[in-house]
């Protein structure tokens, strides 16, 4: 029959979910993880990594020495995963995670460099000034916002920009290693390197454990972290009802880049051994990614930390075993991201089919 | 010391046109109300698939860079479902399409080999008798075609965009998507559409860096100007001709600190690498500073727009 209503065979109609239970939000977090590690697979499976290779090669990983080595580096992943989930959760988009690290261990190798403090203590000299420096770096950004009303997201990311080329300009310059002419400085001095808490495991681990705890108890027992979920929810308001919002703003803002700068000591007085021109790059995204899958909890960015760990090792293999280019791992990561963020969809619609 | 102007302002074009493009790419997307961070991604896109083409389809620069803007538009879908359709936060959603195109154009520009080969590229197109005039002949009509076209796509899209009932619709949806949904406007419709037109001209942009500026790829060249793009778009407050005018001053400032240093007088070089982003901090600063009133952005950028909550 012609007319108006010929095609009417029904449509898709969209509810606002009011609430879905956390095992059912878990459900839909999970399914679409699995999606994202598929995709990456075939993605990987294009690239010449066929899934029987690399299923091979994600076993060959379940020894002790990559455990070590996974733990290794999940430190200073944790470390700028909590710097994003204290930014994000207040709503301030810090993107400059990498050139709060740039600054955070140009800090902590300058120590070195000058031999400032007594042998023993330098080391925690190091660590303290890795904090301050990208504490520093980060504060420029909330000045620029609060003081000119400069957007943070473009500002953080134009700052990594600047910092990586002072980074550049010091070690192509003043602090390069004499003896190499390498981009690089020269290498710290054995007391100014991590301990080792187990042989192979630096001391690095535990900073980022207790980084962990301390910004635990700072989120959910504290009433700075009462003070930052209601500015999270609504900042006018918060204003409104007498919280310290620029205060608690630019406090847990600048905790945000001391944990970036403090992930730039464990990686340079950790792995590193010396400052490089590279030893920031893809943790701005790995900080983003691990705050946004953790949703801010501190205790489940130390899991997701550990995963992305995970990743990076197996993207080290692929990348000298079979000549992958280590820019697979941010484009899984990017897939993981886009698959999770499109399932908040589902968590907060009902989609039904009507007629 | 003409000479050395003359050098100057001819080199400014080049410079200036990947910001001028991606900035007014990113005008056309966030009138509609989307914020849009991809401009990054989407000219590394843009200045991957224009090399490729270039060199698997025999060496033409015109086929390599319309293959550049479709490349773009194409990715740029994806963003599309994620903001439009699937309501991420926008934020969320540019970023991740940014990591998601550094990752993409690396691993593909390693694994094709198209990686630092040098190509003859986009040639300069001189006007005679027009290049004959002195100085201004130079700097005017000894431009490639991509110059010139730039500032035909900026009289098309202003006068789209404040002449047309296209255009009107756009910004309506930009400004008040409930009340332009209520106006029976799709909103989603228009919302995509943007996106993937800006898209084209930011993949045009980056297709121009890499086949007719610098005549190369390498992993990631685009270096932060997609960044730069979106801080120019507020500098702009969202209209097109100050974002051309303020992709000049941008080229102006990035084409004169090499010269000065080679006019002798010593800078540090990665010091003077430092100069366009904070040419574009100082720029946001002085925008901070001297805003009064209506800044200009569309009322409701940022904003999903969701018909079931709509009040």
């Amino acid at each position: 029959m012609p007319g108006p209503h010929r095609r009417h065979f029904g449509r898709l109609t969209l509810d606002m979910r009011q609430h879905l239970s956390p095992w059912k939000q878990l459900g839909f977090l999970a399914a679409s993880f699995v999606i994202g590690i598929a995709i990456s697979v075939a993605v990987l499976d294009i690239a010449g990594i066929a899934p029987p290779t690399l299923l091979d090669e994600l076993a060959g990983t379940l020894n002790a020495d990559s455990l070590r080595a996974v733990l290794v580096q999940a430190a200073p992943l944790v470390l700028v995963g909590l710097g994003a989930s204290l930014a994000f959760s207040i709503g301030f988009w810090n993107l400059g995670l990498e050139g709060q690290m740039v600054f955070g261990g140009i800090a902590a190798a300058g120590i070195s460099i000058y031999a400032i403090g007594p042998e023993p203590a330098r080391i925690v000299i190091m660590g303290f000034a890795a904090a301050a420096g990208g504490l520093a770096w980060v504060l420029l950004a909330v000045w620029l916002k609060l003081r000119f009303r400069v957007n943070e997201i473009v500002a953080t990311l134009l700052l990594n920009y600047v910092a990586m080329y002072f980074l550049f300009h010091l070690l192509y310059g003043a602090w390069q290693d004499a003896k190499t002419a390498f981009p690089q400085s020269t290498p710290l001095r054995p007391f100014e390197r991590l301990p080792d808490i187990e042989a192979g495991v630096n001391s690095g681990l535990a900073i980022a454990a207790v980084s962990v705890v301390l910004v635990g108890w700072l989120v959910r027992v504290s009433r700075i972290g009462f003070y930052m979920r209601f500015i999270g929810a609504n900042p006018g308001m918060a204003k409104v009802i007498g919280i310290p919002t620029r205060a608690v703003t630019i406090g847990v803002v600048a905790a945000s880049g001391a944990a970036a700068g403090l992930a730039a000591f464990v990686n340079i007085a950790g792995q590193e051994g010396r400052l490089t021109q590279s030893f920031f790059n893809g943790y701005l995204f790995s900080g983003v990614l691990i705050a946004f899958l953790s949703r801010n909890d501190p205790f489940a960015v130390a899991i997701v930390g550990f995963l992305v760990a995970v990743l990076y090792l197996t993207g080290q293999t692929l990348q000298v075993f079979y000549q992958i280019p280590f820019t697979i791992v941010q484009l899984i990561q990017a897939i993981i991201v886009i698959a999770v963020a499109s399932s908040e969809f589902f968590i907060r619609h009902r989609i039904r089919w009507t007629r | 010391m003409l000479e050395f102007l003359i050098n100057w302002f001819a080199n400014v074009p080049v410079t200036a046109a990947p910001y001028a493009l991606a900035a007014l790419g990113l005008i056309i997307s966030e009138r509609s109300g989307v914020l849009n961070l991809t401009a990054e991604g989407l000219m590394l896109v843009g200045a991957l698939a224009g090399i490729g083409a270039y060199l698997t389809l025999g060496g033409h620069p015109v086929v390599a860079l319309l293959i550049a803007m479709s490349a773009a538009s194409i990715v740029s879908l994806l963003f599309a479902g994620l903001v439009v359709v699937l309501r991420v936060n926008q934020v969320i959603g540019g970023l991740a399409i940014v990591f998601f195109c550094q990752g993409l154009t690396g691993l593909i520009g390693v694994s094709a080999h198209w990686t630092n080969r040098p190509i003859a590229g986009l040639g300069k197109l001189t006007l005679w008798p027009l290049s004959e005039i002195p100085g201004i002949g130079r700097i005017l009509f000894e431009q490639d075609a991509v110059i010139y076209a730039t500032v035909l796509i900026f009289f098309a899209v202003n006068f789209i965009l404040r002449k047309t009932m296209m255009g009107l619709k756009l910004r309506a949806v930009g400004e008040n998507p409930a009340a332009a949904d209520a106006a029976g406007l799709r909103v989603s419709l228009y919302r995509a559409g943007a996106i993937v037109a800006g898209s084209s001209l930011i993949g045009l942009a980056g297709g121009y860096i890499s086949v007719a500026s610098v005549k190369l790829w390498v992993t990631g060249m685009t270096g932060g100007r997609g960044w730069i793009a979106v801080a120019l778009v507020v500098f702009a407050r969202w209209a097109p001709w100050p974002a051309l005018a303020g992709a000049l001053l941008f080229g102006c400032i990035e084409e004169v600190v090499p010269r000065i240093a080679a006019v002798g007088i010593r800078v540090p070089q990665y010091l003077v690498l430092m100069t366009p982003y904070l040419a574009t901090i100082a720029v946001m600063i002085w925008v901070g500073a001297s805003e009064r009133g209506a800044s200009g952005m569309p009322g409701a950028l940022g904003l999903p727009h969701v018909r079931e909550e709509r009040r």
